[in-house]
């Protein structure tokens, strides 16, 4: 018993890292109805941001995190919206998709290119070290990122929920039309929302990174765990793709632990691939689309 | 006669070979609660659109409250005082009924600053409360806009029209939709309104009986080109307007 409530918060925890990447595909979804399939490489990126920061303009650390959020926030938020999604978008989201998709190729390979094709150490942002309660071992490490993540989502939720800037990046998502003639400024709602996503990128990209190293494919992997875990959490609900973070990290500990390791990168799949058949809005996500 | 709110005056607009709109002209008085039918293909959904900021016209202009508003948004007409509702549904489906409308009236209020630290219903609340009081959907208040039937959320939408205190309402084909009890409860609420507060609504709508007994006057558009004007009886009396309708 003691080993499954490990296993459990320790899936939460990793968890919860992909639910920050999985809400970005969700905000940007409903901001411009498209998917970033860069999604993964603006998890890779923020963490190479900050080792240039110390390591080539001699930063120390917690001035390179500041550098590397702030870098993140203008490159994968703002930039990203004015030089890729504004002049692609009125072509439709299709363009915007396969741009996603070169652009994950063009960040991978100038990283590899630039920087280096080798892992690097990243320093761990949260303590290291274990509490043992009633024999449950319970990691600092695993309990920080929860607590992290946790913040960074009510925070999220909060702002959209009750302020007036967040309400009408929601009457944006849901009726651009409307929320357009009732005065609301959409094209600024929509671009706290590029930005909101490239704060979120930086935040999972700080806390993932030290447990894979900071690596130029880093990417691939979490930008298919947080797209499945939007899928079947539900894509046009913040609250989905949380729930899809959560559960995609769980069921990978869990199936690590108790099942097989060999084939633990299957059980996401898996688990998409039922959702897609028998709930294919997501577990908590709404239908949306053509009617038939 | 009271004073001008709004001035029409040689609109026209062209697509392709069709004249959708021929130089119409005509003017919307303070208070007055003005109809424009017409049979299908008229062009006074163009007209409309010309009126509201959504399609530009050819030629012409549009004077609302002595500003021109040639050309303008539909956000800059909202700021000038124009309320409209919609044709298709057009409430947020994932926010409540008292969050609606709020968000309709909210961003006349306030600087960058109080909308992101100030209070998140902007000190709305009570105006929102009492219409939807007036719309008599007080049950419905918590509730989520997309939870609503088709006619509620049309009281939905013309509550949202008017939060913004508006001088002048568009409404863009009320009727459509909606079932004749909440029909009724819907006229007799744009009246009351239009009394107690003096407010100007101009009415596109293709149900004749609806504008016949809510419209105080009548403009009937044939062809793009305004055929008949008046008061409700001499419209339905007017040989043009049958002609126009029967295809006479």
């Amino acid at each position: 018993m003691e080993q499954f409530f490990q296993v459990l918060l320790s899936g939460l925890a990793t968890g919860s890292i992909y639910a920050l990447a999985a809400i970005g595909f969700t905000l940007i979804w409903q901001a411009a109805q498209t998917v970033n399939f860069a999604q993964g490489e603006f998890v890779m990126l923020p963490a190479f941001f900050l080792l240039a920061g110390m390591h080539f303009l001699g930063m120390p650390f917690w001035m390179a995190l500041i550098f590397g959020l702030l870098l993140a926030v203008f490159v994968l938020g703002f930039l990203f919206k004015r030089v890729l999604v504004d002049p692609l978008l009125k072509h439709g989201g299709l363009s915007l998709i396969i741009a996603t998709m070169a652009l994950a190729i063009l960040m991978k390979e100038s990283v590899k290119e630039f920087y280096s094709a080798e892992a690097q150490p990243f320093p761990e942002i949260v303590p290291n070290g274990s509490w043992d309660i009633s024999g449950v071992i319970v990691s600092l490490t695993d309990i920080s990122h929860l607590f992290i993540s946790a913040v960074i989502v009510i925070g999220l939720q909060l702002f959209l929920n009750r302020t007036r800037t967040g309400r009408c990046m929601q009457a944006t998502a849901q009726n651009p039309g409307v929320a357009e003639i009732l005065g609301v400024n959409v094209k600024r709602m929509v671009l706290y929302t590029f930005l909101i996503n490239g704060v979120l990128a930086a935040l999972a990209s700080f806390l993932i990174t030290p447990v894979y190293l900071a690596k130029f494919s880093n990417g691939e992997y979490l930008g298919l765990i947080a797209f499945i875990a939007a899928i079947v959490g539900g894509f046009n609900q913040i609250r989905g793709a949380l729930a899809g973070g959560l559960l995609i990290g769980v069921l990978d500990n869990m199936t690590a632990t108790y099942i097989t390791a060999e084939y633990r990168q299957a059980v996401p799949l898996l688990l998409l691939i039922a959702v897609i058949l028998f709930r294919p809005q997501g577990l908590l996500g709404t239908s949306e689309g053509r009617e038939a | 006669m009271s004073n001008k709110v709004m001035s029409v005056s040689n609109v026209s607009k062209r697509y392709g070979a069709i004249q959708a709109v021929d130089d119409v002209s005509f003017d919307v008085y303070e208070g007055e609660i003005l109809g424009l039918i017409g049979p299908n293909g008229s062009g006074k959904s163009t007209l409309f659109n010309c009126l509201l900021g959504q399609t530009r016209p050819d030629n012409g202009s549009v004077e609302i409250n002595g500003h021109n508003a040639s050309g303008l948004s539909p956000s800059k007409l909202n700021k000038l005082g124009i309320g409209r509702t919609f044709q298709q549904l057009s409430v947020f489906p994932e926010m409540t009924v008292l969050d609606n409308i709020i968000l309709a009236g909210q961003e006349h209020h306030g600087s960058m600053f109080s909308r992101l630290f100030g209070a998140p219903d902007a000190g709305l609340t009570p105006e929102a409360d009492r219409l939807i009081a007036f719309f008599r959907l007080e049950h419905l208040r918590d509730e989520m806009a997309g939870s609503l039937s088709y006619g509620q959320q049309k009281l939905l939408d013309a509550a949202m029209a008017f939060m913004a205190g508006p001088s002048i309402v568009m409404l863009d084909e009320p009727a459509g939709g909606v079932n004749l009890t909440m029909l009724g409860n819907f006229k007799e609420r744009l009246r009351t309104f239009n009394k107690e507060h003096g407010t100007t609504f101009v009415v596109i709508e293709h149900n004749m009986e609806f504008v016949m007994s809510l419209c105080t006057r009548v403009l009937v558009l044939a062809n793009g080109a305004i055929i008949a004007e008046g008061t409700p009886d001499e419209i339905m009396n007017n040989q043009m307007v049958i002609d126009a309708y029967l295809g006479g």
